[in-house]
């Protein structure tokens, strides 16, 4: 099946068009079929990925508007095919777990588009593509927020809407600078993000195309300062809205990071090392604070998410094989427990219409197997080991350390504020004396509840344990990203840093 | 002794002339039925101006290239084809807007018709000549066709918009009289190629005379592009005249004023004299950025598509601005895909007419008619936020590929900044479209009948709808064979 990536890509748009056409009762179960075909086609991509192959697999080639360079231009490779599944795993959990009844047909038609765009934004290998995927995954995401969220739900869908818009469009313009870079170097017009990888460009023009590239990408990331949007679309969005958005939206802004500013522009980005660390810093530091100041749970997860894509970030710019394969574990490990943590707000939620900490406590009591998975992916959350968060967060300093120790030794304290603050909306919900009046005669998890939070909590687990399976493919795909990375090094401190890091692998 | 003169039929090379004479004809052909006679129904006078138009088109892709014709006024170049087939098939596809199952007063009156395709001759003069009379007189007839139809528009705010659109139009004419009159004193010719020689030959001197005759010249056209600070009609008369001519106001007479603008300042911003460059710029930059700003506080959606519109302008203005053979194509492609578009939008807002004014005291269309439209008509909600998204550049919805080509030309000729503030003004924009689609898919209905908002529906209207969907939703397919017939008519026109 030459064709799988196309058919991964557009089976759940087909369906959600056929949806239309299903009746409003037996949508819940038409979406949650859709979404787990697309699952196990997922899965079927991954067995039949040759692990060994560092390079790009079910390339598929149709020449679109061939003058211009613009080609439907497909495939995966280690680092985008374990996202690729995230992306369908965390759909199908989000459907399973919906509670949502108001006009449930278009929310399910909308995730099942969402799902067409994420999987398209990581499978393109030609930027227009790419880019066209990136901005489709805004309209659904405007509808999800904008119908189905809270009081100020419009005002946070706007916000998503055009800070992701305005920043891409920067990217753009940035895009059509870098054809035009490609034209001039090799009398073609392409935009293939290969070809881009072959360019070898001056330092100036890598610099500003960087910058191009970076406000685009940081906005959906979310870097510091550009992350006012999520603490709103997520304290807005429904349940399924918030887990989407934490678990695959964001990665596409480090996503891109790795396919698209490390190897287009080596030296620029590793000239940007320290600004980006202290961005990523300040990130991880100030939102963590936010988040310990919160009163609702919802938002204290929110901040703790913008907190540990600060980490990724920082484990891409460390550029070494540890820092990247790290980051991109911890994307998806990241993936899995916020929407997870989400999900368990979310569930909460449902029973109590509030998500105020204050109105909570003593759960543990009345809620026993709630309070062991919610204690399970906040151990995760923090990067406990063995589970699913530490790996990543691990390898993520470890590559950082090798830049700069004394800035690792800072990030790190994103483990300890983490526990600060998850441990704290734990106690104070969890432990003590049922206080509430209203929380006695609560309901634990009923099966459907279980069904979608039980697979996150085995593959938290799982992963945590061994994540060998996951983690062989990204270091291929990673390892032969370093080494074009160092062979298009033009500036002396890129070559000096790409050098050292092969004579530490070399030395392994 | 004067010379006797001497025409042969051969050297006026008629057949240049015959696209217009076939629009002229079919609009005598009209008026000739009506007088044998009366009371037909306007269905007749539909089909027959889209016949004519289909002999019209016909006419004009048989058409040779860069051929002259009638003592050497007639220029039949790349572009004059192109544009002339724009204003064909949009027209072909804006008239069928008149068969409205409710009974507006101006579509029964078979004048309507006649002067609608003297208009269409009138664009057609207008975009085959470089003869700066005859671009005149096509501008005039076009001109004064389009009064009279905003006019026929049996309401009082239509009174007031024609006689806006004719107030200001005159003073444009007037601005463009007085800008030719001193080009003619400068060069002692109207044939915009020997005005180039001359102005080249002599080093563009004295240049406060050619300073004069560009800012006249730019008054004159950027009356009729609607480009700020000479846009203060747009509105209005959008507002006045019925949601169909609105939307083909914002399409046609702009590419006939766009083909006027490339002839006359390609030369010009080729030259050394930069600051037609600069003006031009300014110019560019101030269209897109203030029509944006100011479409952001509109109320009613007709008045913020016409901000919008003039938004669009200034965006591919910047394309002759740029003045490379990608950005001249670029600015036909856009067009296009813009035609395509605001047929659509406007036609959703046509179908949704009353013929008196329920929703606000003062407008048709304000947003808050459009709550909640998606639990009322699903299919209808979702075509106009495509319409919407298309127009904000999302891709891969048609309008994006056209700002992708024009930011593209911008960045290629270097100007990255231009490109910058198009991207950024594509952001401001899109915030004005998504309210929009805020108002149809995330408020409550606030009438829950469809037979209200479809008061105005007929086939054809559903069907032009239909069809600008699809042109708009899967334009990827056709870009690159029409980008291929765009680049090639440009580059053989020498832009």
């Amino acid at each position: 099946m030459s064709y799988i990536l196309s058919v991964l890509v557009f089976f759940p748009a087909l369906a959600g068009l056929l949806g239309f056409i299903v009746k409003k009762d037996s949508i819940r179960a038409y979406g949650i079929t859709v979404a787990a075909i697309e699952f196990v086609l997922s899965l079927w991509l991954w067995l039949s990925f040759d692990s060994s192959n560092g390079g790009f697999q079910f390339v598929e080639l149709i020449p679109l508007i061939p003058q211009f360079g613009i080609n439907y231009y497909l495939g995966v490779d280690g680092i985008s095919l374990f996202i690729v599944i995230l992306s369908t795993f965390i759909t199908l959990i989000g459907l399973i777990s919906l509670t949502i009844e108001n006009n449930l047909k278009n929310l399910i038609v909308s995730l099942l588009f969402l799902e067409m765009t994420m999987v398209g934004v990581f499978v393109s290998l030609d930027a227009v593509l790419f880019y066209i995927f990136w901005e489709l995954s805004l309209v659904p995401m405007l509808y999800i927020i904008g119908y189905w969220g809270s009081e100020l739900r419009i005002y946070a869908s706007i916000k998503f809407f055009l800070y992701t818009f305005t920043g891409s469009l920067i990217m753009l313009v940035g895009m059509l600078y870098l054809a035009y870079s490609y034209y001039l170097a090799t009398g073609t017009i392409s935009f293939a993000i290969t070809d881009w990888h072959k360019l070898i460009l001056p330092y100036d023009t890598q610099i500003w195309l960087f910058v191009a590239f970076f406000i685009g990408l940081a906005i959906k990331v979310p870097m510091f300062p550009f992350h006012t949007w999520l603490p709103y679309a997520h304290g807005q969005a429904p349940t399924i809205g918030s887990v989407i958005l934490a678990a695959v939206l964001l990665k596409m802004g480090t996503y891109g990071f790795v396919r698209l500013s490390l190897p287009i522009f080596p030296d620029a980005s590793v000239a940007a090392i320290i600004p980006v660390a202290i961005l990523s810093l300040i990130m991880i530091i100030y939102t963590a604070m936010v988040a310990y100041a919160q009163e609702d749970i919802k938002q204290v997860i929110a901040y703790s998410s913008i907190s540990h894509m600060g980490v990724i970030v920082l484990g891409t710019f460390a550029m070494n094989v540890e820092g990247i394969a790290g980051s991109i574990f911890l994307m998806l490990s990241h993936g899995i427990v916020s929407g997870a943590l989400f999900m368990l707000v979310g569930n909460i939620y449902d029973r109590r219409h509030t998500k105020l900490i204050k109105e909570f406590g003593g759960l543990a009591s009345v809620m026993p197997k709630y309070a062991t998975i919610f204690g399970i992916m906040l151990m995760a959350s923090v990067g406990l080991p063995l589970t699913i968060g530490f790996v990543g967060e691990f390898l993520s300093l470890l590559g950082f350390y090798k830049v700069s120790p004394a800035l690792t030794l800072l990030a790190g304290t994103s483990i300890i504020l983490g526990a600060v603050y998850m441990l704290r909306v734990y106690k104070e919900s969890f432990f003590g004396p049922l206080t509430n009046e209203k929380n006695k005669n609560l309901t634990d998890l009923n099966a459907k509840e279980l069904t979608s939070l039980v697979p996150l909590v085995l593959v938290v687990v799982w992963l945590g344990v061994y994540p060998k399976p996951v983690l062989g493919p990204i270091d291929t795909s990673v390892k032969s990203l370093v080494e074009l990375m160092e062979k298009k090094a033009i500036t002396k401190e890129a070559k000096e840093l790409f050098s050292t890091n092969r004579v530490e692998l070399e030395a392994k | 002794m004067m010379e006797p003169i001497k025409v042969s039929l051969e050297s006026l090379n008629l057949i240049t002339l015959a696209p217009m004479l076939i629009a002229v004809a079919g609009g005598l052909v009209i008026l000739c039925i009506d007088l044998i006679k009366e009371n037909l129904h306007k269905s007749l006078y539909v089909m027959l101006s889209i016949l004519f138009l289909f002999i019209d088109l016909g006419a004009i892709i048989g058409l040779d290239v860069n051929e002259r014709g009638f003592f050497d006024v007639m220029l039949i170049d790349g572009i004059a084809i192109l544009s002339q087939i724009i204003i064909v098939v949009a027209s072909m596809l804006f008239i069928p807007l008149a068969l409205t199952s409710k009974r507006f007063h101006e579509f029964s009156l078979p004048e309507f018709f006649a002067l609608f395709l003297f208009m269409i001759a009138g664009f057609q003069f207008m975009v085959a000549t470089d003869n700066l009379i005859l671009i005149f007189v096509g501008l005039e007839t076009a001109s004064l066709a389009l009064y009279t139809l905003i006019a026929m528009h049996n309401r009082e705010k239509s009174f007031e918009a024609a006689i806006k659109y004719f107030t200001m139009g005159a003073l444009a004419a007037g601005f463009y009289a007085m800008g030719s009159m001193i080009i003619y004193a400068l060069t002692g010719s109207v044939e915009l190629y020997k005005i180039a020689e001359v102005l080249a030959d002599r080093g563009y001197e004295p240049i406060w005379a050619v300073l004069a005759a560009v800012a006249f010249m730019i008054a004159a056209i950027g009356f009729k592009l609607s480009m700020v600070p000479f846009h203060t009609w747009t509105p209005d008369v959008y507002e006045g005249a019925s949601a169909a001519l609105a939307g083909y106001m914002s399409v046609v007479p702009k590419i006939a004023g766009f083909i006027v603008a490339i002839r006359f300042f390609e030369f010009l911003i080729h030259s050394d004299v930069t600051w037609v460059r600069d003006i031009l710029y300014i110019a560019v930059v101030v269209t897109m950025t203030f029509a944006n700003i100011v479409a952001l506080v509109q109320d009613d959606v007709k008045r913020m598509l016409a901000y919008s519109s003039i938004s669009h302008a200034g965006f591919v203005m910047a394309a002759i601005m740029i003045g490379t053979t990608q950005s001249n194509s670029a600015l036909f492609l856009y067009w296009v895909l813009f035609l395509f578009t605001n047929l659509g939008a406007f036609t959703m807002l046509w179908i949704s007419r009353h013929k008196s004014t329920i929703w606000h005291k003062r407008f048709d269309h304000p947003y808050e008619k459009f709550s909640g439209l998606v639990h009322i008509m699903p299919v209808a909600a979702t075509i106009m936020a495509i319409f919407m998204l298309s127009l904000a550049g999302v891709p891969p919805f048609s309008l994006f590929w056209g700002k992708l080509y024009v930011m593209s030309s911008a960045v290629n000729a270097g100007y990255i900044v231009l490109a910058l503030i198009m991207a950024i003004n594509s952001a401001i924009s899109a915030y004005y479209y998504l309210k929009l689609i805020v108002y149809m898919f995330m408020r409550e209905p606030i009438v829950d009948s469809n037979t209200v908002y479809f008061k105005n529906a007929s086939l054809s209207l559903k069907t032009i709808v239909g069809l600008s969907a699809v042109a708009t939703i899967l334009s990827v397919v056709f870009i690159s064979p029409l980008m291929e017939y765009i680049t090639h008519y440009v580059s053989i026109s020498g832009f």
